[in-house]
């Protein structure tokens, strides 16, 4: 279930190949060369010295049998002192490790973040909103624990071995070939076992992931399944889920269990095969008792980075893919025109739709469409629901462009005007007043933080809007909560209006901006408006009668094409939509 | 007082252990095993340097069978402790999947008999955290105790006795050590307590802003201030990092103290009994024993620092969790009368207050048999808590609401809320195909019926119309609906369960005006007897209702339309004249 979602998605992010992207973390992390080569330094010295502390007891131990307290006391200084070596360098190895993995953490997430304030609007309707907060925090967090622990470990780990396998064979190389039997026994075995436990890994992984995405449908519908009464089956599907995750957590840890006993008994067999084959030798003079001490300290050695090695692929499987992921996000595409011609306010003159049509997909929304708004102008668009208004005003927006015709601007094609400038002349009011988390004041200062108090309670006198932002109980102080659950949709719609107005933009554009309220916001919202339009352009979006009164030109809009446009008289007699959409209205009047 | 308060911590750490307990009944026998497996691994590890040690011995007496025999023990005591450290591991992680299991259930189940007001003071990601974050991070911490904590404890323990029984000053030297280990991990505890809660509350800052960001993309291009977004973000990344790399100076510092600990003790070690074995000529096998002793508690020793940590984020949890499971705000389902006589809808001096604020009060109303009951007025001003009441979303905090004449608090809540369908504003689409969404909730599961409401919502268009029809999947993810589409699904979901009584919270709001009406036109035509409650803006679904009443902050102030006495009115077609706008 779960799987099929994040294959679309996949799709749509066009995920790369997770080798080219580890690459790329890689690289992203050398980029900080200061911190990259503390680290280096920090887990080669703490690992040559992690190859010191054998020797250095072998010795002290050959002091002691052959009776040289001075040896002794020199070796086991020596010992300590790696110790005290290995202390310093782990220490600075887990600082610059954090650090640069923190920076690289950071980096990712702000570039994602980046990307997505200027991705297409369309990317935010094939992917869901979970999707894209899981992947910044969760698979980056992820990504961090396998940089700060286990890479540099794995590396000092495996770095230790080498040293230690070139010491050992410096000291005695056929002891050092007795040593080492066992590890093509040992990697021999990790492969053939590490598939499975793998696959196994895969299926938590997916489990837990359907377990989310049931939860987060069930809490936001709550509502619904109390209304329905299904609190047992939700209750009953949940549990499928949860088994199957706990199942599949037990197989997993089965075997990583039976792995890990394995590597022990191995790394037994090792230490015995040393045992006898150094024993043999030593009875036969070639070596010390020391040298067999450091040995079997060493044989010990091997076989943690092993360990590590074989849970470091799973970590970096799980992180590579959230990595993949990440990358996807950072590497969608951007809308092409943030850079282009600018626009002066000054000399807006008109903008024009020409043949324009539009499809999300399949069947065309818009169908050549023909428009002209001059300035001044006070257009209205009517029509049905899922008439095609407010595609029309995704185009107008630039959230989308036009999949045919051109929207010229001044004479110019808009394609070449940069969206960033094109929008600063537009302060638009959207169906869904949007709120952010924070105070009344904030949301109204949203597009311009430095607008000061005073002009604010102007204007909204100005405007009729200060009874409203009044009647709240802290004022425009009042914390308007996530989402603005704490305010009513009128009060929230006044706020979505005054913060339109603060921008002060030459156009205005609503969409539907009293479809949810109640007749007296309404009525206080519109006279507040038609203070706010004089000398300014006017799109209006409505399928209510009750606003017409602010547009001088209506156009009808009906199955996607332009039905007539003109005065109220005229498309009374000639737009069979608009005299039913009137009637439907009228049917309400007294 | 002050050392009183550093043994309470030690407990205080091992705290989420308690917790557990509840979860793992009937499996409590395991961690006896775990802890008999424990016990023979930790034998059968030490053994190792043991034998060890006497193989040097016999090396340095030349004694060839006696140094291969060695070798043979060590393998046989450490293929013991293969099979010991499988148990312990294979059943701390069966233990701890049995917690994580019986505790998300247990979470959920609560979650479901919470009262609506319950989550609407919480925040959907939150709870979600709660339940998958939370869950891990003290499973973690069960796991960790009992495959790592458990065994490094009878390690110390054991070690002091073999040390014991190789030479009492060995097991001294390492019994100093071990109160200073402890003390360490007590500092390192102390000092990133308060950074790890600060990086909990900047990881779930940085989400929230996610959240806000993505679902309101459309405001912030709008008014043009990715920018001003851009920068919040980085702000909040940027405190989340400095906190790390507080936390990352604290652990560099602790966690590799501790290993330098004992490779003190082991030269101390090596240096006493070196250079006594140097006077006494004795063999120098015991001594290696117990150096290697030593070098085998270094790994798991550095380990319990980062338990500590584990222990941190597990409290922080179970805390967190602990909202949800103390089964405050729940409902009762088990209780009350399961038979309804009548469906007529009666308020009787109703009067609700929220957060201290009187949202209705004084609301005497009534919904007779067959009638179709319009409710009008501001936003907020109590219409859909008034109509929230009556499948007890909440109850009035004084006054009555009864159904068939009886109060709906005696009355079973399933079999209350299956005498009624309640369609709100919002639809709540599930992930799933539109027959699932339409036969939602419904064990009957017939395709006359699922089709005969579509046609009655007016959406079996649209559905017939899919290449895949009603086997089309919606939601998450399958095609998207607009926001009329939905509702139309929601009123056909509320009509497949034949309720006796439907109400329409602002339900068709997004459906144009002539569609609304077809349908409400339908719906009378189908189920004459059904009591309909219309909330609505609407003038043409006003007139459409036999009687309107307009609620003005949070009382009836207006009420229009002829009361049908013991006859029943006509079915819809005859409307009283709406209220205008007043």
């Amino acid at each position: 279930m779960a799987e099929t979602y994040e294959e679309a998605e996949e799709k749509i992010m066009k995920s790369g190949r997770s080798s080219k992207a580890f690459g790329r973390l890689i690289r992203m992390i050398i980029g900080q060369k200061r911190e990259t080569l503390l680290l280096v330094t920090a887990v080669v010295i703490s690992a040559i010295s992690g190859t010191v502390y054998p020797l250095a007891l072998g010795y002290a131990i050959n002091g002691v049998v052959q009776r040289n307290a001075i040896l002794l006391a020199l070796y086991a200084l020596l010992f300590i002192l790696s110790y005290l070596i290995r202390f310093f360098f782990n220490r600075l190895r887990t600082i610059t490790s954090t650090k640069l993995a923190q920076i690289t953490v950071k980096k990712l997430r702000d570039d994602a973040f980046s990307t997505l304030q200027y991705t297409p609007m369309s990317f935010f309707s094939k992917v869901k909103t979970g999707y894209l907060i899981s992947r910044i925090s969760n698979d980056a967090e992820n990504l961090s624990d396998f940089l700060t622990f286990q890479l540099p470990q794995v590396i000092g780990g495996i770095t230790t071995v080498i040293i230690s396998i070139a010491i050992m064979s410096y000291l005695d190389f056929s002891l050092t070939l007795y040593a080492l039997i066992i590890i093509p026994v040992m990697v021999t075995f990790t492969i053939s076992l590490q598939g499975k436990i793998r696959k196994n890994y895969l299926r938590t992984r997916k489990t837990i992931a359907a377990i989310t995405g049931n939860l987060a449908e069930n809490i936001s519908s709550i509502r619904t399944i109390k209304s329905f009464g299904v609190e047992d089956r939700t209750y009953d599907d949940f549990d499928m889920l949860n088994r199957k995750n706990f199942s599949a957590n037990i197989k997993a840890s089965f075997l990583s269990s039976i792995y890990g006993s394995a590597v022990n008994i191995m790394e037994s067999a090792g230490i015995a095969i040393v045992i006898v084959a150094g024993s043999m030798q030593l009875m036969s003079g070639l070596i010390t008792v020391g040298l067999l001490v450091s040995f079997i300290v060493y044989v010990q050695e091997f076989f943690d980075p092993v360990l590590q090695l074989s849970q470091l692929y799973n970590s970096y499987q799980a992180s590579v893919v959230g990595l993949v992921r990440i990358f996807g996000i950072i590497d969608s595409p951007t809308e092409a025109s943030f850079s282009g011609l600018r626009v002066n306010p000054e000399i807006f003159e008109k903008l024009e739709f020409r043949n324009v049509y539009f499809s999300y997909g399949k069947e065309d929304v818009l169908k050549d469409i023909n428009l002209t708004i001059r300035k001044g102008d006070k257009l209205a668009i009517v029509g049905h629901t899922g008439a095609g208004k407010t595609t029309l005003l995704n185009l107008f927006l630039r959230f989308y462009s036009p999949t045919g015709g051109t929207i010229m601007l001044n004479g110019t094609n808009i394609e070449k005007v940069s969206i960033k400038s094109w929008r600063s002349l537009i302060s638009p009011v959207l169906q869904d007043p949007f709120l952010f988390d924070g105070t009344v004041l904030e949301n109204i200062r949203f597009s311009r933080p430095e607008v000061d108090l005073d002009l604010i309670n102007k204007l909204a006198r100005e405007y009729g809007l200060d009874e409203i932002f009044d009647s709240l109980p802290n004022g425009l102080a009042t914390r308007v909560g996530e989402m603005g659950r704490n305010l009513s949709e009128g009060q929230r719609q006044a706020i979505s209006v005054m913060r339109a107005f603060i921008r002060e933009s030459p156009f205005i554009v609503l969409d539907e901006p009293t479809s949810q309220i109640d007749p007296e916001s309404e009525t206080v919202i519109i006279r507040s408006l038609k203070k706010y339009l004089e000398n300014r352009t006017l799109v209006l979006i409505t399928h209510r009668f009750s606003m017409l009164p602010l547009a001088d030109r209506i156009v009808v809009i009906n199955n996607g094409m332009v039905e007539g446009a003109g005065g109220f008289h005229d498309l009374m007699e000639r737009s069979p939509t608009f005299s039913e959409l009137y009637s439907i209205h009228n049917a309400g009047k007294r | 007082m002050k050392k009183g308060s550093s043994v309470f911590r030690v407990f205080s750490f091992i705290e989420p252990l308690f917790f557990s307990f509840h979860y793992l009944s009937g499996r409590r026998r395991f961690f006896v095993v775990i802890f008999g497996a424990a016990v023979a691994l930790t034998i059968t590890r030490l053994l190792v340097p043991i034998y060890i040690g006497h193989a040097v011995s016999s090396i340095e007496e030349r004694d060839l069978s006696g140094a291969i025999s060695s070798a043979v023990f060590i393998v046989y005591v450490s293929a013991i402790a293969g099979v010991m450290r499988f148990l312990v591991n294979y059943l701390s992680q069966y233990m701890s999947q049995v917690y994580a299991y019986n505790l998300r259930g247990d979470l959920f189940r609560h979650l479901l008999r919470k009262k609506v007001s319950f989550f609407e003071n919480e925040t959907s990601g939150d709870l979600l955290s709660r339940m998958t974050m939370d869950v891990r991070a003290s499973r973690n911490f069960i796991l960790a105790t009992m495959a790592q904590l458990i065994p490094t404890m009878l390690l110390i323990a054991f070690s002091l006795y073999f040390l014991f029984n190789i030479r009492p000053v060995y097991a001294l030297t390492f019994f100093l050590v071990v109160p200073l280990l402890i003390y360490t991990g007590i500092i390192f505890q102390k000092k990133q307590r308060t950074h790890w809660r600060n990086i909990r509350l900047e990881y779930g800052r940085m989400n929230e802003e996610l959240q806000e960001n993505i679902t309101g993309q459309r405001v912030v291009r709008g008014f043009s201030a990715e920018e001003q977004e851009k920068r919040k973000f980085v702000n909040t990344t940027k405190s989340y990092y400095h906190e790390y790399i507080t936390i990352s100076r604290l652990r560099g510092l602790f966690i590799n103290l501790m290993p330098l600990i004992v490779a003190s003790a082991a030269t101390g070690i090596l240096m006493i009994g070196g250079s006594s074995l140097i006077k006494t000529g004795l063999s120098v096998g015991p001594l290696v024993s117990a150096v290697n002793i030593f070098i085998m508690m270094g790994f798991p020793i550095s380990f319990l620092g980062r338990l500590i940590v584990f222990s941190e984020n597990a409290r922080a949890g179970i805390n967190r969790m602990q909202t949800i499971l103390s089964g405050t705000m729940e409902e009762d389902f088990a209780s009350g009368k399961d038979k309804i006589p009548g469906n007529d809808v009666e308020f009787s001096d109703v009067s609700f207050s929220r957060d201290g604020k009187l949202v209705l009060r004084d609301i005497t109303l009534r919904a007779y048999p067959g009638e179709t009951l319009g409710i009008t007025g501001k936003t907020a001003a109590g219409k859909s808590t008034l109509a929230s009441l009556i499948p007890r979303f909440y109850d009035p905090t004084s006054g009555d609401v009864r159904l068939g004449g009886i109060s709906v608090r005696e009355l079973k809540l399933h079999t209350l809320r299956s005498f009624i369908s309640l369609v709100p504003q919002e639809v709540n689409i599930f992930s799933g195909t539109i027959r699932y969404n339409i036969i939602f909730g419904n064990n009957r599961n017939s395709d006359d019926r699922m089709r005969r409401v579509a046609e009655i919502s007016r959406i079996s268009r649209f559905i017939e119309d899919l290449p895949e029809g009603y086997d089309t999947v919606v939601g998450e993810r399958g095609i998207t609906l607009s926001g009329g589409q939905k509702q139309r699904i929601g009123v056909a979901r509320a009509l497949y369960t034949e309720p006796h009584i439907l109400i329409l919270d602002d339900a068709t709001s997004s459906v144009d005006p002539q569609t609304e009406l077809e349908m409400l036109q339908a719906i009378r035509r189908e189920r004459g007897d059904l009591s309909i409650i219309i909330i609505s803006h609407r003038d043409s679904v006003l007139r459409f209702c036999d009687r309107v009443v307009r609620i003005e902050d949070g009382t009836i102030s207006a009420l229009n339309g002829e009361m049908p006495g013991n006859e029943k009115s006509a079915t819809g077609t005859k409307r009283a004249g709406a209220l205008g706008d007043g």
